[in-house]
């Protein structure tokens, strides 16, 4: 009985042989002697306890209570006490504890064959010297725009903070970038280029504070799940309540929706303009706010010399940048009259009367007004001007910065707002909101840290998708990956190496080095890999979607010889004589690291709490001043900054006289649109049970056998029209490649007529062999919502 | 013994899921406490959870979104798939639990695997709880937070005999039962010093 332990015996209930027989008494005797065992089992375990940590998986940042035992995770439970999920999990959080232990965890170094086929183990010294030296090599020879890193929003803020230390001041090149960039840049520049501070000014209050909730192009019942219920518990106890789904598709969270408005892809930007049309002519806006806190901006709208980052130069290097010039509310009124209902209406398939009704709801002074949205405005060829229009919305009515009134951007990654955006692992960032760019900026980093005055580069690198192309050419000839999957997880695949069908990525010379958790389609695509520490395994920082920064003790070893990530850089950092730059205490450098970072934020609107405050809570929202959190950013009574008594006081917004702008922008037509030869739409996305390339979730048995592969969602009415039913093998086919899929028909999803949906979190069926990497011209994030496709059968 | 044990567990499997070949996902769900049926399906109860604590899966074929039609305050039984037993997350206050299911709840539609996962999870512990002496109430031995119903589980034909309850006319069950907070003892704390 001993050989046969609990869990040899659920393995064989769940892939056991069937057949009915009878149950006797003997039987139910020996059921109880098998009860006995899991008691004498559990006799035998060492103590149980729980240590707090967010949830690894989305921007949400859950707060979970995790279980170990015999330095094991054995169980996660919700954490009441954390102020964002109040007890509530979701499907991923409940099944957190199995993307530790997946069998195929990475636990060596492993070096890629001479002969080029396979890998070999090395020790980490030789790996380490290995890094080092190939990147002095390309650093001496090609000098620091031939180097790079690319990381992710799942680094730790400790991760983020020596990414950048190492790659700004020790290679001296700016060329550090993360897949944030496929995923909130645009948010970012939204948020930049109106308030002149990033991140949203609300927080998680304004789902129980506010009367109605706008998604735009947002399935949060699937994607923001905890965030979610909190409306629908606000909806449950004020009936008033009104939840507004703008989208392409019929998602779960359109079952739960007052208004569904489907809109033709792209076509947003005509429709928030369509709104602000019907709010300016029926005097909905609020003048004294406007008078007191907005400017007018106006910038390139060109459509030719903009491009779409695909055309051309911009083919190989995507470079435009925007330019302001003053506007003003008179020029703003006539722009908008070319967004009269009628124009709008034909241009979007939105009736009028549902515009009238959205122009209603944000005019509406008696009722709060939540707009919420993530990659699909994010991800849209103008990505920056539709967060612009959403944060107008709000500006010139006057509902921002107020309990239940503001425009809430949410984000997809752990980290993205903790460590990609508030450390500033971008190409063109340095820590808090400053840019490589601005010698201001680099001489205060350079203070900071201790750097002789120049050190620092000022010339932007490589946004992502530039970074890769350059890796194709060879112009980036050593590249290393951490935290991420972009063989997986990029537009348009092939054009990097990432099809699947080479064996290593980029050009000859070049050396990829991927640090990660697991085997992945990145790794395969390797020269060196690296055996990462994943979230208990070691001690880290997140930060969320509201602001909120939160701190994990490590709980567990991590397997085999793997190591956390900032360990990694550092070590690597010390072999090429930059050890200078991490002088804290070897043993124990995280709490030093942090304070060091911290000195940043503390005095400029971004003030995070000390190292200490985030151990003794479960986090706090950023400014904190005096062991004060900030919920409401700009808003008097709330936000130590402002020193008025009421309203608000857009105090980061230095250029624009403290003032918010509110940007005329019009609407662009995407990259590509369906047309006789690719007619119908192709949009991607995420499914409940599996996040982004899904190298963690898929390794989850319960999560996997819930969505075990990908699919492509059909309309009903296309579906019959072309004699299609759930199950058929369908060829997808772009201008790009082509993919082989079953056809779902009226699953969860339901396309709109004319569009397609298939999930990306599937590396055996590779979406993105077929998506483009056409992208926003201001924030260079790539559009994965938007290309043309046509439907085979097979 | 390990062939006798076999042979029993594979009886078990097929009384606790009475599955088929063809789709898993058909399978019949037990009936404590009716003839031919398990008295105790701790084991049941532990295949439809990755640990101890985690939301079971859905042990029975898609049949639509309205979940709530059977298990609803009392449960009820459905013929030729089972017993649904009752949802024990009614009163659970402050966050919506019951509108969703889905978001913790899977559907199971496949039973393969990706990759081996080694994880072992928490086992229910089957243990006696703690009582301060024989015949005082039994203290409450799990967390209650999405449990507030107490007689979802406690009572009914869903109940598990060796954890019903004998007087579910008593419905403040917390009058009798503590939820143990905290392992620590008391302890003054000195002021005005």
């Amino acid at each position: 009985m001993s050989a046969l332990g609990r869990r040899d015996f659920l393995k064989l209930m769940g892939g056991g042989a069937c057949g009915v027989c009878a149950f006797t008494e003997a039987d139910e005797l020996s059921a109880m002697e098998l009860v006995a065992t899991m008691q004498a089992e559990l006799e035998a375990a060492g103590d149980l306890s729980w240590g707090k940590a967010p949830c690894r998986f989305c921007g949400t940042g859950c707060g979970v209570m995790v279980g170990v035992r015999d330095k094991k995770v054995v169980a996660v439970r919700g954490d009441e006490a954390s102020p964002v999920n109040k007890g509530l999990l979701c499907v991923k959080g409940y099944h957190l504890p199995g993307l530790l232990y997946g069998e195929d965890r990475l636990r060596r170094p492993m070096l890629r064959k001479k002969s080029g086929k396979g890998f070999e183990r090395i020790t980490w010294d030789r790996a380490l010297d290995l890094i080092a030296l190939k990147f002095q090599e390309s650093l001496d020879s090609h000098g620091p725009d031939s180097v790079a890193m690319y990381g992710s929003g799942q680094w730790t803020i400790h991760d983020g903070y020596v990414a950048l230390k190492w790659v700004k001041a020790g290679l001296r090149s700016n060329n550090l970038d993360s897949n944030a960039r496929l995923c909130m840049a645009s948010a970012v520049m939204g948020f930049m280029t109106q308030f002149g501070s990033d991140e949203p000014m609300g927080c998680y209050e304004d789902f129980e504070e506010g009367d109605d909730f706008i998604l735009w192009g947002n399935n949060m019942a699937e994607m923001h799940p905890v965030l979610f219920s909190r409306i629908l518990e606000n909806k449950r106890k004020n009936t008033s309540v009104r939840i507004i789904d703008i989208a392409t598709r019929q998602t779960p969270t359109s079952d739960y929706a007052d208004l569904r408005i489907s809109v033709v892809p792209g076509t947003d930007l005509a429709l928030a303009n369509g709104i602000l049309h019907l709010l300016v002519e029926n005097q909905k806006v609020d003048e004294a706010f406007i008078a007191e806190n907005v400017v007018f901006k106006r910038g390139i709208e060109d459509l030719e010399a903009i491009g779409y980052g695909v055309e051309g130069k911009n083919n190989e290097r995507y470079d435009f940048k925007d330019e302001a010039r003053a506007s003003s509310f008179a020029e703003f009124t006539s722009f908008l009259a070319d967004y009269s209902p009628d124009k709008v209406e034909k241009l979007t398939g939105v009736p009028a009367q549902q515009i009238k009704a959205l122009a209603e709801i944000y005019g509406d002074q008696k009722r709060g007004t939540v707009s919420l949205w993530c990659m699909g405005v994010n991800q849209h060829i103008r990505g920056t001007w539709m967060n612009n229009l959403l944060n107008n919305l709000h500006l010139v009515t006057g509902k921002i910065s107020r309990p239940g009134n503001n425009p809430f951007s949410l984000t997809g990654q752990p980290s993205a707002c903790g460590t990609a955006r508030e450390v500033g692992t971008l190409s063109n960032r340095l820590p808090a909101d400053m840019l490589v760019t601005k010698k201001a900026h680099r001489e205060k980093t350079e203070k900071l840290w201790g750097l002789e005055p120049g050190t620092l580069p000022a010339k932007p690198g490589y946004h992502a998708i530039d970074m890769f192309r350059a890796f194709a050419r060879g112009d980036v000839r050593c590249m290393w990956v951490q935290v991420t999957n972009p063989a997986v997880s990029f537009p348009n695949l092939a054009r990097f190496n990432f099809s699947g069908k080479e064996e290593r990525a980029g050009s000859k010379e070049s050396f990829l080095v991927v640090s990660d958790i697991y085997p992945t389609p990145t790794t395969d695509l390797a020269d060196l890999i690296l055996p990462s520490a994943a979230w208990v395994e070691r001690e880290g920082c997140f930060g969320n979607s509201e602001r909120r920064t939160q701190h994990w003790e490590q709980l567990v070893p991590p397997p085999g010889e793997a190591k956390e990530d900032a360990w990694q850089i550092v070590e690597v950092a010390k072999r090429m004589g930059m050890g200078s730059l991490f002088p804290w205490p070897e043993a124990e450098f995280h709490e030093a690291l942090y304070e060091e970072y911290r000195k940043f934020t503390i005095g400029v609107g971004k003030d995070l709490a000390s190292y200490r405050e985030l151990k003794n809570t479960r986090g706090m929202i950023w400014p904190v001043v005096n062991g004060k959190e900030t919920r409401y950013r700009y808003a008097a009574g709330f936000d130590p900054y402002v020193k008025k008594d009421k309203g608000v006081h857009f105090y980061k917004a230095k250029k624009f006289g403290e003032k918010a702008a509110v940007w005329l922008r019009p609407y662009h037509p995407p990259a590509e649109v369906p047309d006789a030869d690719y007619p119908f739409w192709l949009s991607t996305g995420r499914v409940l049970e599996h996040w982004h390339t899904g190298s963690m979730t898929r390794r989850i048995k319960e999560l996997h056998q819930a969505v075990p592969n990908a699919y492509v969602e059909v309309n009903e009415l296309d579906a019959n029209k072309m004699g299609i039913k759930s199950g058929d093998k369908l060829r997808i086919v772009s201008r790009r490649g082509s993919l082989e899929l079953e056809a779902l028909v009226n699953g969860r999803g339901k396309p709109n007529v004319g569009s397609v949906f298939v999930p990306f979190f599937d590396e055996s069926k590779l979406v993105n062999i077929l998506t483009l990497d056409a992208m926003d011209n201001i924030s260079k994030e790539p559009d994965y919502k938007k290309c043309a496709v046509r439907i085979e059968r097979v | 013994m390990t062939a006798r044990f076999t042979a029993l567990l594979l009886c078990l499997v097929t009384a606790l899921f009475a599955c088929s070949d063809k789709d898993p996902s058909l399978s019949k769900v037990p009936v404590p406490g009716k003839e031919d049926a398990m008295k105790s399906t701790s084991l049941a109860r532990a295949a439809r959870r990755a640990f101890d604590g985690a939301p079971p899966v859905i042990p029975h074929a898609e049949v639509g979104n309205a979940c709530t039609t059977c298990h609803n305050k009392t449960g009820i039984y459905i013929p030729d798939l089972g017993f649904a037993p009752p949802m024990p997350h009614t009163k659970t206050a402050g966050i919506s639990v019951t509108s969703n299911c889905r978001q913790c709840h899977l559907m199971q539609k496949s039973k393969t695997i990706f990759k081996v996962n080694l994880f072992e999870g928490l086992a229910q512990d089957l243990r006696r709880g703690s009582r301060m002496y024989d015949h005082a109430p039994p203290n409450i031995p799990h967390g209650i937070f999405m449990r507030e119903d107490c007689l979802a589980c406690h009572f009914g034909p869903a109940a598990r005999e060796e954890v019903r309850c004998t007087h579910p006319e008593r419905q403040v069950c917390r009058q009798c039962h503590l939820q143990l907070e905290s392992s620590g003892l008391f302890r003054r704390t000195v002021t005005g010093q």
